[in-house]
């Protein structure tokens, strides 16, 4: 078990970063932190993604060459970068929206701790 | 034709969104017939490619004339020829009933709205059609990302509740992006009927079924399965009321409708058979949903909470006959989707009359409602009809092959489930009614002399009334339609 965590340091760092952002989330109170958290979920599995497009011993998909046969085991595997790149809009438009969100909250109510807003709410 | 008919779903409501920022700034009151219109005639070409899908078949769009399975496709078949029909209704009635009055609520936020709704509208459309695991998230997220700024729009409590309902949200979405990252590790396929046709080599594959619990996990989620429903009462209860009556039906069942697909068309859950039962613990889950949802429902005080809670019981009901595992089941499941979405709305409609009139969303406040807004009380009682299961309306007929299924398949927790909720649905609605009758509760203050909801209002009410007990007469040609056309394959 503890071999096979060693042994894929990639997959390893993606477990630590995962669950460190749903810690963040769920123990901090402060709406940033929260924010916070909730990036590193999202950055830890387009970290993930991309890793299943990696070979070792190959270089970016780019054609050295025109013509000629294509040898696809010299190249990485190009769609889990494309596959990110959207996956990153769609995360960098979430948090826009969060942050517009939490402006908007921030002018109401005063305060970004969780807690204080709720005493606020009525 | 009818491939590009295909592709005018999804364009059209979103080129008209594009387009509103621009018009509103020129002619503000010039934006409803602009969405009115874009979403009538998305519904015409739904019905266009309907014909088109059930007579010839499934129609797949490839988008750039990129052959499937390095393309993107649209796929348009009996399924999702249902859900797009009846997306375009129910949200062509939405927009018809937010109209001119509701919007003001907003202040000055109108084009907002239009453009929110109208990308809303074409990312739901666009999740129905997607024939690729990857462009189903992408459409997810849109429509998410639309939800939480029009549950924030009018600012007050609903900013809290859009935050929570974003924070939740995007931990789904991250499930379910990481889902498809193990399928896609594990197959080297996103499109889907590529996936169900390599499947067999990797079956029994750990990363497949990480993939299943993170997919499953990520949709329950979205869809206010019963431990992950915490966001959708505050969501609900403190949108505003425009946008409450689209997101209640239309953005669960959305969810609803990617798990089935996922189920059936992706894993083929019908007949390949998996170590872990999926059918049968999801089934388990919809049944607590549907027993604890209708249950919470009895205990609230709030008109708006109480529907919310009601629609949450309602999710558990379509999962169980989804996951009943034989056809008759699978058919009522989906009638129940399609009848649901039309029951949340007309009862968000109600709620939102009743405000919009007497400012009035406490169930102690609705005494004597039948004499002051007895339109809206018809309404209302007609829904409760179908909600609880009472013969003409589509709810009984639902409900009726479900529990016909789940006989079949002697899976005796469902049939169980199916009792309980509607017994306590019963409950609920009893305990409304009777104030709306009785002169035990208080009367609504009177606020306005007009005496009953605008014109609009009552009559967006009336369609979707009428169009339950509709759902209701026609329920063995839908049904029949389902099993013919919708029918996962190798379902019995």
């Amino acid at each position: 078990m503890f071999e096979n965590l060693l042994s894929r340091p990639n997959f390893t760092a993606f477990i630590i970063l995962f669950i460190f952002g749903l810690t963040i989330m769920v123990t901090h109170h402060n709406l940033i932190k929260k924010l916070i958290g909730m990036y590193l979920v999202q950055t830890s599995v387009f970290f993930f993604l991309v890793n299943t497009g990696a070979k070792s011993g190959s270089t970016v998909p780019i054609l050295l060459s025109a013509g000629g046969s294509i040898e696809p085991s010299i190249y990485a595997n190009p769609l889990p970068h494309a596959l990110v790149l959207t996956a990153i809009v769609v995360a960098v438009s979430t948090l826009g929206v969060s942050l517009g969100l939490t402006i908007a909250i921030y002018r109401r109510y005063g305060s970004l701790e969780e807690e204080e807003i709720i005493e606020r709410l009525e | 034709m009818t491939g590009h008919s295909v592709g005018f779903i999804l364009l059209l409501p979103f080129f008209a969104a594009i387009a509103m920022p621009m018009l509103g700034s020129w002619r503000r009151s010039w934006c409803q017939p602009m969405a009115l219109s874009s979403v009538g005639l998305m519904g015409l070409s739904a019905l266009f490619a309907s014909h088109g899908a059930v007579t010839q078949g499934p129609v797949q769009y490839s988008v750039g004339g990129w052959p499937p399975p390095v393309g993107i496709v649209l796929v348009f078949d009996g399924l999702t020829s249902l859900l797009a029909v009846a997306l375009s209704f129910v949200s062509l009635a939405c927009l018809f009933f937010g109209g001119p009055v509701l919007p003001k609520d907003l202040d000055g936020k109108v084009v907002l709205y239009y453009t929110l709704v109208l990308l809303l509208i074409s990312a739901l459309a666009g999740v129905t059609l997607a024939g690729d695991l990857f462009n189903l998230f992408v459409f997810f997220e849109v429509a998410a990302l639309c939800a939480y700024a029009l549950v924030g729009l009018a600012g007050g409590r609903g900013l809290m509740a859009a935050f929570r309902y974003l924070l939740l949200g995007t931990i789904g979405a991250s499930f379910y992006l990481l889902g498809v990252g193990y399928f896609y590790a594990a197959t080297g396929t996103l499109n889907m009927a590529d996936f169900l046709a390599r499947l067999p080599d990797v079956l029994h594959s750990k990363a497949v079924l990480t993939g299943l619990i993170f997919i499953f996990l990520g949709l329950a989620i979205k869809a206010a399965m019963v431990p992950f429903h915490g966001w959708l009462p505050d969501a609900y209860s403190h949108a505003p009321e425009a946008v409450v009556p689209l997101l209640a039906s239309l953005v669960t069942k959305v969810s609803l409708y990617a798990m089935t697909r996922i189920m059936f068309w992706v894993l083929g859950a019908a007949t390949l058979p998996f170590e872990l039962p999926i059918l049968f613990l999801l089934g388990l889950g919809g049944a607590s949903a549907a027993v604890v949802g209708a249950f919470l429902a009895l205990t609230q005080q709030d008109l708006r909470r109480m529907f919310a809670y009601g629609g949450i019981s309602h999710v558990g009901l379509i999962v169980i006959g989804i996951t009943v595992g034989n056809q008759t089941g699978f058919a009522g499941g989906i009638f129940y989707m399609v009848n649901d979405a039309v029951m949340q709305a007309t009862l968000f409609f109600i709620a939102a009359a009743i405000w919009h009139r007497c400012k009035a969303r406490d169930l102690s406040q609705l005494g004597n409602l039948w004499a002051q807004m007895p339109w809206t009380s018809a309404a209302l009682i007609v829904t409760a009809l179908s909600m609880v299961g009472i013969p003409p309306t589509g709810g009984f007929f639902g409900k009726w092959y479900m529990v016909l299924g789940a006989l079949e398949a002697t899976n005796y927790v469902a049939v169980a489930a199916i009792l309980s909720s509607t017994l306590l649905t019963l409950a609920y609605f009893v305990r409304i009614i009777e104030g709306m009758f009785g002169d035990k509760h208080s009367e609504p203050p009177v606020t306005q002399l007009t005496p009953e909801a605008p014109t609009e209002m009552r009559v967006s009410m009336g369609i979707l009334a009428a169009s339950i007990l509709v759902l209701g007469l026609f329920s063995d040609q839908i049904v029949g339609l389902i099993l013919r056309s919708a029918a996962p394959p190798g379902l019995r």
